[in-house]
């Protein structure tokens, strides 16, 4: 990227809270937004504040928001020379990151190659490995083809463990082996099963950690030869893979462990050629960080990270993609205090079921420490099509525990009529003493949800 | 459809009128050739009717009829630089008072070398233009009511 891509009109291709997000950075830079949007979103906060908005197409995304030709003809049409895809949608699609550089404008995020090299799991850990980059023990390749050497290499790595699809993600195409004798049958399955979601039926195998946390470390990377780390996120209360409640710094975690790590993520990068904002997710169980993958894009999460370290990630991809050097050196990078975020989903607090519909009453809370990221405001239909999230309030504290006190008030003061949320299930959540004292696996809140659904 | 041709003995008025047609449905106003020895062949079709097939994609958008007035708002099927004219021509696809019928083309939209065309759903005649030409326009943008015949 030369000064020749500067830009000063940004295409935000994604909607909801982090199209806001995302026209709130570009303001704050003095950057003009273009909002496209579907026509199911032509009431959206970020579409009516945008100076420019142009509906593309129908609520199908994949008509919409997943349209890549139909998003570069509409950035060429009102002149934005820049793209930020947000999270979800076409943000970790190499092709699309590719096709916009190629119509000669900017792709607010890392090149198509590294999207690409992050995509496959198999490559991305033989990268890691590469770098220096603690993974989880295991194949670190594609599996043989002998089931007497896949047994071979099971038993060196240690039972139990997972066997999982190279080309999956996101919580699919794996299956965890508990006894040797399972295993061949177990790699036929997920082989199978690869083959029909994912359209590769390759697999590698790792170590399945037991009680695992899910530690992550946030990168920014600009394209004269800088790579930082912004510390920790701890994001392991999740269900069905999902995360439900972040925070940063991961409590019990000692900083010195965090930085070295840390530093290390930043290295891979320098060692990639990493560009813009990315996360390294691991697992941490008893002392030992193991590398899952990369995420090439901004997080739903970001903001506990800026809460924490005072740098806005958003704007630092901005800048990153005018070909700006990093002005912050890793040593001014300084971590104060605690930050929780819950996200908000429109759903039925019991079934966890979608609750779209109008949001009559919307009374947000307020007071030190206390950020709300949400495009939702009184009156809006939040439409059926997309996924639930509404909004995250993020606590801030000096401590822990103060930012959790800040939390609790606030979504005690936080009305929502008209649609179902999930506050209930935070507000619980923040008073469980296992919650509280921090530390929770990631199998935590899917047990603990079992656990209170019988009477 | 109107048809002229000057000594090219090589097409007869059957030949002429298949190519006039075939420009009608290809949307093409004017068709000229000419050949060494000065023979040229010049058709000029008239598109008050276009005979295009109509093809109602299923994601236009819904073009619900107000059932007090019989009006149905034409919607655009994509996003573009709006006409109600064809840039080869001077009078508009369909003018206020003017009579289509469901498939006619009755606007342009345009993205670089991309023309859609946004077509009738329904017969009947145009009594109001609710969108400005010449500006880039949302897909779902309600560009023109068209009244149905109220038999219909």
């Amino acid at each position: 990227m030369t000064d020749t891509h500067r830009f000063n009109r940004v295409l935000i291709a994604n909607r909801g809270e982090i199209a806001l997000r995302i026209q709130r950075a570009c303001r704050q830079l003095g950057l003009e937004t273009v909002a496209v949007y579907s026509d199911a979103d032509k009431d959206s906060r970020h579409v009516q504040e945008a100076d420019i908005a142009l509906c593309i197409g129908p609520a199908a995304a994949s008509r919409s928001y997943l349209d890549p030709d139909g998003l570069l003809l509409a950035a060429r049409a009102t002149g934005a020379t820049a793209i930020h895809p947000g999270y979800g949608f076409l943000s970790e699609n190499a092709d699309f990151a590719e096709a916009v550089e190629d119509a000669g404008l900017t792709f607010i995020g890392p090149t198509g190659s590294s999207i690409r090299m992050m995509g496959d799991k198999i490559t991305a850990k033989r990268t890691m490995l590469a770098a220096g980059v603690p993974c989880v023990p295991g194949s670190d390749g594609p599996l043989p083809e002998s089931p007497d050497d896949i047994l071979a290499l099971a038993e060196k790595v240690g039972f139990p463990v997972i066997v999982k699809a190279s080309g999956g993600g996101g919580g699919r195409g794996m299956r965890v082996v508990l006894r040797a004798e399972d295993l061949i049958e177990a790699v036929g399955l997920t082989s199978r099963e690869a083959q029909q979601a994912f359209g590769n039926p390759t697999l590698y195998l790792e170590k399945f950690m037991q009680k695992p946390r899910h530690i992550e470390i946030q990168v920014l990377c600009d394209t004269h030869g800088v790579a930082l780390w912004l510390g920790a996120r701890d994001c392991s209360l999740q269900r069905r893979h999902q995360k439900v409640l972040e925070e940063a710094p991961p409590p019990g975690i000692d900083a010195a462990v965090i930085a070295e790590i840390g530093e290390r993520c930043a290295e891979a990068c320098r060692h990639i050629g990493y560009r813009g904002a990315g996360t390294f997710e691991f697992l941490y169980e008893d002392g030992v960080f193991a590398f899952i993958e990369m995420n090439t894009r901004v997080q739903v999460e970001h903001p506990v990270t800026e809460q924490i370290t005072d740098i806005d990630i958003v704007a630092e991809q901005l800048r990153i993609a005018q070909g700006d050097r990093l002005s912050i050196r890793q040593e001014d990078i300084l971590f104060r205090g605690h930050a929780i975020e819950c996200r908000l989903n429109a759903e039925d607090g019991a079934t966890f079921l979608p609750s779209p519909g109008t949001v009559t009453r919307w009374d947000l809370p307020g007071g030190p420490g206390i950020r709300i990221d949400s495009h939702v405001v009184s009156g809006y239909t939040i439409p059926p099509y997309y996924d639930s999230l509404i909004g995250k309030i993020i606590g801030y504290g000096a401590t822990r525990e103060e930012a959790i006190a800040r939390l609790q008030i606030a979504l005690a003061e936080m009305k929502v009529e008209g649609i179902s949320t999930n506050i209930g299930l935070h507000q619980d959540l923040l008073a469980n003493p296992t919650v509280r004292k921090g530390s929770m696996d990631i199998h935590f809140l899917e047990k603990w949800l079992e656990e209170r659904a019988v009477p | 459809m109107t048809g002229s041709a000057a000594r090219i003995p090589a097409f007869d008025t059957d030949d002429i009128a298949s190519i006039a047609d075939m420009l009608v449905q290809a949307g093409l106003e004017t068709f000229e050739l000419s050949g060494p020895d000065g023979a040229r062949l010049f058709i000029k079709t008239s598109q008050e009717k276009p005979q295009i097939e109509t093809r109602c994609t299923p994601s236009l958008p819904s073009q619900e009829t107000d059932a007090v007035d019989n009006c149905v708002p034409v919607k655009t099927p994509y996003f573009g630089v709006l006409t109600f004219t064809h840039p080869l021509r001077s009078t508009p696809f369909a003018s206020v008072g003017s009579y289509v019928k469901a498939g006619d083309v009755v606007a342009l939209l345009t993205l670089e070398t991309l023309q859609i065309p946004v077509m009738a759903s329904v017969d009947g005649e145009v009594i109001e233009i609710t969108a400005p030409e010449g500006e880039l326009t949302g897909f779902g943008t309600e560009i023109m009511k068209i009244r149905t015949d109220s038999d219909a």
